[in-house]
């Protein structure tokens, strides 16, 4: 039997996004789901990461672990993980997780002939399948020659060699960060500030002046034209409320009102580029989805449980 | 030493849950307290990852126990839950940081002795925990859909910048 349904209707506004930076609004919807996001986000969203290294040479100065610990660190271009499998739920191999259904295979050999120092990085990384290769974090403008170098491993001197074979595996950040595709992801409640306007004609412009600048981001300024005190920039508030302790130190409580709004959250997201920051919302909310449904309880059950529970009623009162 | 393996956390091993445990459980308190009756305690094993039990004391109560699940899962739950107005109680805890399970239960008020719970649902007359549980997904789901929907809507209205 259906019961009424109370279901809520997010909206969401895009302020700001790029590739790796995303800026968005979400409203009509629960502080636990914004949340519940922010953690899947973090930990859930499943990326490719080399997660097993075979090493035929290695004459630097790092020791092998050491260097498979940063190479499993590099962040790779992820848009395949969603419909990868992972490895310990992959039959097409023979039980090793090494086939090309669950893995990505990298190469990666370097060996240093001349006086100079060899930086060995994530660019000299060859994989196996053209969708997934270490991310390319220069600018696109490229000003600086350095920039464009990739993500260093190793520094070679002359005569020192580094061979290796490396496996790339789906994963979730929940068992190893180097899974995570976000670097960071924030969420603020948008702040509703209201200027009691009686109490500010009675301050003087440096009164005024004075109040502005006890906020230590800046929230409030005077408008040149009127010389009233104007909400600049409401966002930068990051709820101290060193402008009420200034206004009641000043003699003037209630001078302005500040409160979070309980259904309104402000997202910044960050990704290493793994994966589009616009991409991981849309992935996380998919993983959020396949979450629940997995602790879905059958229809069977339900009907199985209402036989039951006459019973049960009976046993308990009789 | 003693703490469990990292993939625990959201691995479900194979074969867990079984009935039997719950059912000599129940048996050996039926018998020693209630002096009666060969049911399961009202106890049932859904699938690997969600078990659930009725409240011996209390009508309409039961508590879900859902395994290598966390606070992601189980905050949501429970917010959805208090908006349903036929559910009286609701709460959700983690037993034990390395133990990674959650259980949901709701309780009449009357304080309840634990045996292992986790999610406690306690509903009026008007629909069952289960019904109650199963109501909350579903909505938690047709949000999820309506949040992906509008955040992709609003990607294809906003101008990409590089």
């Amino acid at each position: 039997m259906e019961g009424v349904s109370y279901e809520r209707f997010p909206k969401v506004k895009i302020r700001e996004m790029k590739d790796d930076y995303l800026k968005f609004e979400l409203r009509e919807t629960d502080a636990s789901m914004a949340n519940a996001l922010r953690r899947v986000m973090l930990a859930e969203v499943p990326t490719i990461a080399i997660d097993l290294v075979e090493i035929e040479v290695n004459s630097s100065v790092l020791n092998d672990e050491f260097i498979a610990h940063r190479l499993g660190l590099i962040p790779l271009t992820s848009d395949r993980a969603m419909a990868m499998r992972f490895s310990r739920d992959c039959d097409a191999c023979d039980g090793d997780g090494q086939c090309e259904y669950c893995s990505v295979e990298f190469h990666l050999r370097a060996r240093c002939v001349t006086d100079q120092t060899l930086d060995v990085t994530s660019k000299d990384l060859i994989s196996s399948d053209p969708s997934v290769v270490p991310v390319d974090l220069s600018d696109s403008s490229g000003y600086d020659a350095s920039e464009q170098r990739g993500i260093i491993i190793v520094k070679l001197r002359r005569g020192q060699e580094l061979r290796l074979r490396a496996i790339a595996r789906k994963g979730i950040g929940k068992d190893h960060a180097k899974w995570s595709p976000a670097a960071t992801v924030t969420f603020m409640y948008e702040p509703d500030i209201l200027i009691n306007e009686d109490l500010m004609e009675a301050l003087t412009l440096e009164e005024k002046k004075n109040w502005i600048e006890s906020s230590p981001t800046k929230v409030f300024d005077i408008d040149p034209n009127t010389q009233q005190v104007v909400v600049v920039d409401p966002e930068a508030y990051t709820y101290d409320d060193e402008v009420i302790k200034k206004a009641e130190a000043m003699g003037k409580p209630g001078l302005v009102d500040i409160y979070a709004k309980e259904d309104s959250f402000i997202f910044t997201i960050e990704s290493t580029g793994a994966i589009k920051a616009s991409q991981l919302v849309i992935n996380a909310i998919e993983v959020l989805k396949q979450k629940l449904d997995a602790v879905h309880l059958s229809e069977d059950t339900l009907e199985a449980d209402d036989q039951f529970g006459d019973l049960g009623g009976h046993l308990r009162g009789g | 030493m003693n703490a469990p393996d990292r993939y625990e956390r959201f691995v479900v091993p194979e074969g867990t849950k079984k009935l039997i445990p719950f059912i000599s459980f129940f048996f050996f308190f039926f018998f020693s307290s209630y002096l009666s009756v060969n049911c399961n305690g009202g106890s049932s094993t859904v699938n690997d990852r969600v078990s659930y039990e009725r409240d011996t004391k209390i009508i309409n109560a039961a508590s879900f126990t859902i395994e290598r699940e966390d606070h992601t899962v189980g905050n949501v739950l429970r917010m959805q839950l208090h908006r349903d107005e036929s559910v009286l109680f609701a709460g959700y805890k983690l037993p034990h940081p390395l133990q990674y399970k959650i259980i949901v239960r709701g309780s009449g008020g009357y304080g309840f002795e634990q045996l292992d719970w986790v999610l406690q649902i306690h509903t009026t007359s008007q629909s069952s925990p289960m019904q109650a549980y199963n109501q909350a997904i579903n909505d938690l789901d047709k949000e999820l859909n309506h949040l992906k929907r509008a955040f992709e809507d609003e990607m294809t209205k906003h101008p990409r910048e590089y």
